[in-house]
């Protein structure tokens, strides 16, 4: 693994375990992994989630709306202003959940030697997730999961050896 | 059930969407509801009570939360 992708994961992880903490989650799912690295200072894949309109806000945006959707798919019609704020967890959870676990597995699986993963394979991870909630909301934003995936791979060292 | 007329989806994606978001939604309530039942007096037992679950496992899953809001929690028996 290079020390890179490990410091980059560690940040991410850290930042993921706040915006879980906010959201009232009891443990890091791919959301809350999604928000951190469009708030992290990293500069590869922060552009890349900007070159597809994805800033901190419009992933924010798109998850809410995912959520308002998925309510209305089953009759549940909500207004936010009367939908009582996510209530904080008192611990900042340490857990990672299972779709956080599928970024990590996919991103990492994205190349055949551990030492040529970077940063911006964990995005990766995240677009290699076929359902739920975050290609759900990827989709609302309209994103382009297969061409920001393209340009992901493109921004990669040593693309011919990648899987 | 009341006027919540639930619609038939054909859509494997969008129904399994659904129940992931009315278990976060029913979350958030339960939270909500806990917090102003606990603030207006409620005993643990009484709460517990309404959810039909055990005093203990009420107490785990609000406890720390409610303290960590300032809100007044009366001692457990």
């Amino acid at each position: 693994m290079s020390q890179e992708f490990g410091t980059y994961v560690k940040a991410v992880m850290e930042r993921a375990a706040d915006e879980a903490q906010r959201a009232g989650a009891a443990a890091i799912e791919a959301e809350h992994l999604l928000l951190a690295m469009a708030a992290e200072p990293e500069s590869t894949t922060r552009r890349l989630l900007d070159s597809a309109g994805l800033d901190h806000r419009a992933i924010r945006d798109a998850l809410d709306e995912e959520f308002r959707r998925s309510l209305s798919a089953a009759g549940v019609i909500v207004d936010d202003r009367e939908l009582p704020p996510p209530s904080r967890s008192p611990r900042r959870p340490s857990r990672i959940g299972a779709s956080g676990k599928l970024v990590l597995e996919r991103g990492v699986a994205a190349v055949a030697h551990k030492k040529d993963l970077r940063p911006a394979h964990l995005l990766l991870g995240v677009l290699r997730l076929n359902a739920g909630t975050v290609p759900r909301a990827l989709a609302l934003a309209g994103v382009d999961r297969n061409d920001l995936t393209a340009r992901v791979r493109r921004s990669l060292p040593g693309e011919a050896g990648q899987r | 059930m009341s006027g919540i007329e639930v619609p038939a989806t054909a859509d494997s994606a969008e129904a399994l969407a659904s129940v992931v978001a009315l278990r976060r939604l029913a979350d958030r309530l339960e939270d909500a509801a806990v917090e102003q039942a606990m603030r207006a007096g409620w005993t643990w037992s009484d709460v517990a009570e309404a959810l039909g679950i055990t005093r203990q496992a009420v107490h785990k899953k609000h406890a720390k939360r409610l303290i960590a809001a300032g809100v007044e929690l009366p001692r457990r028996r």
